[in-house]
This record gives structure tokens, sequence and C-alpha cells, in this order.
């Protein structure tokens, strides 16, 4: 992570579910409840960056504290979705920075088939998008969607394929007048 | 902000680039040699040829002081060749047609094509001399390429200098094909683009022209940036267990190495 | 004439030959698209950029000289060409300008991004142990060396290279602009906000929680390559002792590849950068 990358910030800002495995005094206002306890085995979705040190704190320690589950954005059916075709699933909706959030919650957690999941995805939708880049028509039809459900990364991407393919034409067409 | 540009050079510059590369002119004045920043240019003595930088060469063009002498790849038959390959040879199918061999670099040594390529070279040679032989032109001992600056070589010389050219509208329409048949091969190559996103990996894109590359570099650094974060963990695990297969591996060594001292 | 006058009288003779002009210039238009394609610095190519800055110096009075001499009606008779030359040794003298500006302005806009990475990485070469103890002192506790830690200021975090000799891979010039342009940030950071701050948080290279606010180029970044040497087998970069290779680049092959897989073989003239 990059310290003053405001896409990772956002990324840390994300929430995944959290099991409190302890009875915490307290600390209540996480759920609402100020002043309350959390008791033992109370789930409450945690910003990642606050779940991760509670769940790394808790490994130093003899007992652990929080565990983590893998957000609803990367669950088992978005998964099969995605090995379904990628094209159709509105990444943006699950998660406005779904790769990144992908790529911290496989720091944390080992899941090799996700990675072969999610490469095949993103080559699969970047193919599409450098097409549409390239229409110097802009988005039409079917297109209008898949680039509103395009993650954060994925519209750098588009901005990126699309900007050059400008700046060529441009130059092309510069040529041509002189 | 002290620079506005993203990182790498883009269209604009990438022409730049290629008016440095040498054209040959017919001059139609005299003018003497200068010597310039970007080197010498000999004296202008009509009819006698000369070698000049693209944007010189432009210049005098603008000013009806020369005719240019198009390069022999830009020729209505050798790009009709070029584009039979680029589309319907099997072997091309996924990359760009051969560049042209690098120019003599000093004491580098001369590169050794696999007996593959050498046979892909001599066929496209054999056809190409077939073909020109067919047309009744010369023979030229060049096979056919397209270098590196072609897309920018190509539209400033149909730009500035058409009526120096054969046939210019066909050279257009051919240039247009040519674009579209090796842009849609490299979309297509999203696909294998994750073998840069590991250590020690790459894709090689020989072949490739400086503005081609200039369209799609933002796009591909893109793509293999984003598989390589993707990847990381897996990466990581691979590194582990090749750093162990390693260790082991010295290990077994060590043992083989005795095992042959014992022997003597 | 001392032997030092000599030997640079010499150096001057073949920097000025027409086809050592040629070469440099090629030389410094690669040099460009090199430092236009990474996310690095890269070293500061000072004898290529002193000949270089001599030759458009000299360009310069020549181009004047000749528009002088244009106004003289008897000189342009001689010389019906005149304007047409002037024409094109003011084209040459703005590409190579071009050049020249693109490539400080590129190197500069890669400083003030990682401006303390780069100070940083040049006082922990310092001479004196005392600076060389405050560059350091980021990976440890942060006031440590500081005597009044409630007077802690942005400014006290940029490091010291007022010793330093070597200031590769920047020039001289651009070290020290590199060090004003942090002192300025800092301070106008403190006068902001930071000095609102806890004077333990008011530092600029603090590491804590795992994040360091010293962020370098990313190595890891792909370029495109030529491959000029008959062979080059890409690194695996690893902090480990001996080096891996990965797939292997044949001359006038073009490749995707990372820019540290490659770099080494940039340095030594083995790829282009394009």
């Amino acid at each position: 992570m990059s310290y003053y990358d405001i896409d990772s910030i956002l990324t840390d800002a994300q929430k995944l579910p959290c099991t409190f495995e302890l009875e915490v005094p307290g600390l209540g206002i996480l759920e609402g409840n100020a002043g309350e306890d959390i008791k033992a085995g109370t789930r409450i979705d945690l910003p990642l960056w606050l779940g991760e040190m509670l769940s790394i704190a808790a490994r130093i320690g003899t007992s652990r504290l929080v565990t983590l589950d893998m957000p609803e954005a990367l669950s088992e059916r978005v998964m099969n979705a995605l090995k379904a075709d990628p094209r159709t699933v509105d990444l943006r909706a699950l998660a406005p920075h779904f790769y990144h959030l992908s790529e911290r919650i496989l720091e944390i957690f080992e899941e090799e088939e996700m990675v072969d999941v999610l490469t095949d995805t993103f080559k699969r939708r970047a193919a599409e998008i450098a097409d549409h880049a390239h229409n110097s028509r802009g988005a039409v039809g079917d297109g209008v969607e898949f680039l509103r459900g395009l993650d954060e990364a994925e519209r750098q991407l588009f901005r990126a394929a699309h900007d050059r393919a400008k700046e060529m034409r441009i130059w092309a067409g510069e040529a041509k007048r002189k | 902000m002290a620079f506005p540009l993203p990182r790498g050079i883009t269209p604009s510059e990438i022409a730049f680039l290629a008016e440095m590369e040498t054209v040959t002119i017919v001059p139609r004045q005299r003018l003497e040699g200068l010597e310039l920043l970007g080197g010498p240019v000999e004296p202008l003595v009509p009819p006698r040829r000369a070698s000049l930088p693209l944007w010189l060469a432009l210049l005098l063009k603008r000013q009806r002081r020369a005719n240019i002498i198009p390069p022999s790849w830009l020729h209505p038959d050798p790009l009709g060749l070029i584009l039979e390959v680029e589309s319907q040879h099997q072997d091309y199918k996924n990359s760009f047609s051969p560049p042209p061999p690098l120019p003599a670099l000093g004491k580098k040594p001369i590169p050794e094509h696999n007996t593959h390529q050498m046979e892909i070279d001599t066929m496209l040679h054999r056809r190409f001399y077939l073909k020109i032989l067919q047309l009744g032109g010369d023979f030229t001992k060049e096979t056919p390429a397209l270098p590196f600056h072609w897309v920018e070589v190509g539209n400033m010389l149909l730009d500035a200098a058409s009526d120096d050219l054969v046939e210019p509208d066909q050279i257009r329409r051919l240039l247009k094909d040519l674009r579209e048949v090796r842009m849609s091969k490299m979309r297509s190559g999203v696909d294998v683009l994750d073998a840069a996103a590991t250590g020690g990996g790459g894709v090689a894109l020989t072949g490739v022209g400086a503005m081609e590359l200039g369209e799609e570099r933002g796009f591909v650094a893109g793509v293999v940036d984003n598989l390589r974060k993707i990847g990381a963990s897996k990466e990581q695990a691979r590194r582990e267990q090749l750093a162990d297969q390693r260790v082991n591996g010295e290990y077994s060594a060590t043992q083989d190495e005795e095992e042959d001292y014992m022997e003597f | 004439m001392d032997i030092d006058d000599i030997l640079a009288s010499v150096d001057r003779g073949t920097g000025a030959s027409p086809e050592s002009a040629a070469i440099d210039h090629q030389l410094l238009t690669r040099f460009w698209a090199a430092e236009r394609a990474v996310s690095e610095v890269l070293p500061w190519p000072a004898p290529l950029m002193e000949r270089m800055m001599d030759r458009v110096r000299i360009q310069i009075e020549t181009i004047e000289d000749l528009a002088s001499s244009s106004t003289e009606p008897t000189k342009s008779t001689n010389n019906p060409n005149l304007n047409l030359r002037l024409s094109i040794l003011q084209t040459d003298l703005a590409r190579t300008q071009y050049l020249l500006r693109s490539l400080l302005r590129q190197r500069l806009a890669k400083l003030s991004k990682n401006s303390m990475h780069y100070l940083v990485q040049l006082a922990s070469r310092s001479k004196n142990p005392l600076a060389d103890s405050q560059s350091q002192s980021q990976s440890q506790t942060p006031s440590q060396s500081q005597p009044n830690s409630q007077t802690l200021s942005p400014e006290d975090s940029v490091p010291d290279i007022s010793s330093v000799s070597d200031f590769s891979p920047l020039s001289e010039q651009e070290a020290s602009f590199v060090h004003a342009h942090q002192t300025l940030l800092a301070s106008h950071y403190g006068g902001s906000f930071m000095g609102a701050f806890p004077p333990q948080l008011r530092r600029l290279d603090d590491n804590a929680g795992g994040t360091s606010m010293v962020q370098g180029p990313e190595m890891k970044e792909v370029v495109f390559v030529r491959c000029l040497a008959k062979e080059i087998p890409v690194v695996i970069p690893d902090g480990d002792s001996e080096e891996d290779y990965g797939v292997v680049m044949r001359m006038g092959d073009v490749w995707v590849v990372q820019w540290e897989g490659v770099r080494k073989a940039w340095k030594r003239g083995e790829v282009e950068l394009l």
C-alpha cells in the first residue's frame, strides 16, 4: 500500500464481516451502542484496516479477538458468476475498488483459485475495455452498461487506452490538415 | 506540476523521433554543407542524391527545393505483400511480421536467428523475389519489412510528399489496412500479458511499430500492472516454493560432488 | 598552460567534431526517451549534458552572427541561401532545445513526486556521521535525535544533504532543487496544518503502522525494450544473494518486461528503452 495513494486509502475503508471471539467491554460503539459491551460471537462489518488490525493483534496474543470473513463482493456466488461470464458482472456495484480489495484480501487469505478466477476476469474484461476505448463514437448499446460496471482500476485502464487512442487520432488528423 | 505529460512518449513525441529518421532526397537547388546540433549535413548538389533527416527533407520539400525518394518499403508491392503475410500467414496469426534487421551496431555481434525464423525469412524473400520478377520490377536484395517508424514516416510522406510516391492512394489504403490488422493482433494479445506480470517474465512484441506501441502502451502497462498486483500473493507463494527447491537442489548438488570425489 | 588545460582542450577538440555531434545527439535522444519511459530518475549523464549545452551555446552564437549578417545588403546578395540556412539552423536548435527541456522537466517531475525518497537516498551516503544517523532515524524512534520535541516541525524531517558530495543519480543543481523544494513544502505543511498536530505526528518520514511515508518509484512497472545484444536474460529480482534469470531476449526483439528485470542491462547499454 502506498501512503499517499487515494485508491489504497479508499480500499482500506471498505467493509469486511468480522466476528468477535471475545467479549470486549465498552466497544459497543462499533455496533452503534455507545457505552455497551460487545458480546463474543457478535458479527459486525468493520473497515478493512480496523478488522485487519484487530485480527493480527489477536494473533500475537493468546486468543483471537476477531476472525475475518470473505466480503460479499468476493463470495462463492460472485466467483461462480465471474467464471460463467466475467463481462456481465457489475463489479462497481460489488465494490468500487473491486480488484484493490481482492488484492488486500488475498494478502490475508490464501486463495489460489481466486487468483486464477480474478486474473481471467481481468484479462477478459480488459479486452472488452480496449474495444470500447478505441471506438471513437463512444459507448453504444450494451457497452454503456458494461462501462458503468467497471471498477476503479478498470476505469483508469479505460481512460489510459482512450486518451492514447484519441491523441493518436489528433496527431494523424493534424498531419492531414497541414 | 513540473511536467504535464504522462510517462512514456506520446504520439506527437513519437512523430518527433520519427522525423530524425534518415531519408534520401534529390535536391533541386544547391546548398552548402551545414553543421547542425543533430550532426553534419552534406552539401546539396543537384541532381546528386543526398541523405538527410526527415524533418529537414520535409522542410525542403514543402519549399519545393527537393524531391524525396520514397523508402523501399513504401511502395504498393512490398506493402501488399506484408499485408498478405500479416493477415493470412499461419505463422503470423498472433504476431507481427518480422522487423528489418538492426543496423550494424559497432562491435556488437550479429543477430542469430533461430532456424524456424530463418526459414520464414527465406520463404518470404523468395515469394517477394518472384512477385517482383512477375511485375517486371527490379530485384532488391532486401526482404520487405516495416521499419519501426512506419506509421509516422508513411503518414508524413503521404501528407507532404504524395507526388513523390508511387500510387499514393493505394499506399494510403494499404497502410490503413495494415494498421487495422496489426492493432487487432495487439488487442487480442491481452490474453498472454500475464507472462509479463511475474518477475523475470515478459511478452515479446517484436515487429511492433513505434506509434503502435505509443497508442497501446498505457493500456498494456495498465493491464500488466494490475495482473501483477492480483497475482502478487500467488507469486509470493511460487517464490517461496522456488527458494525451497533451490535449497534442496543445492543440497543434492553437494551430495553429487561428494560422490564424484569418492569415486576418485 | 598546465596539463589540465591541455587535456581540456583535447576534450573540447573531440567534442566539437561533427561526427561526435551526431553521436551525442543520438545519445541525448535515447536518454530522453528512456527518462520518459521509467519511473525512477536515471543517472545524470554529466559529460554528455555539458557537451550538449556547450554546443547549444555555440550554435546560438552562430545563428546570431548569421542573422546580423543577413541585414547587411552586400552580404545577403552574395549568398541567396542565407534565409534558408537560418531557418534550418533555427529548426535544428529548437528541436534540440525541446529534448533538453523535456528531459529536465521530466526529471523535476519525478523528483518532486518522490522528493523524500531521493533526499533520504542522498543523505544516506553523507560523510557526516551525524547527518547519517539523522537520516536513518526514520526507521527508529523519530524524535530521538531532537533535543526539544515540543518545537519539532515538519522541516526537521527533511534530510540534511549539506555534506553530501556524490549526488548520483541527480545533478548537483537537481539535488539542491529537491532539498529546497522539500523544505518549502514541509514548512507549508507545518504552517497550514501539521503545526496543529502533536509533535510526534509532525514528521514526514514516519513509517508507523507498517506504511512508510517515504514513497519511492515503482520498479516493477513494465517498460518496452529493444534488445541490442545477442542474448539478454531478464533478471528475476529478489533480495537474495545470487541472480536468477527468466526469459531470454534476442537481438532486435522488442519485449514488455518489468523495469527492474532489465535495469542492469540498460545501464550496460544492452537494451534500449522505447
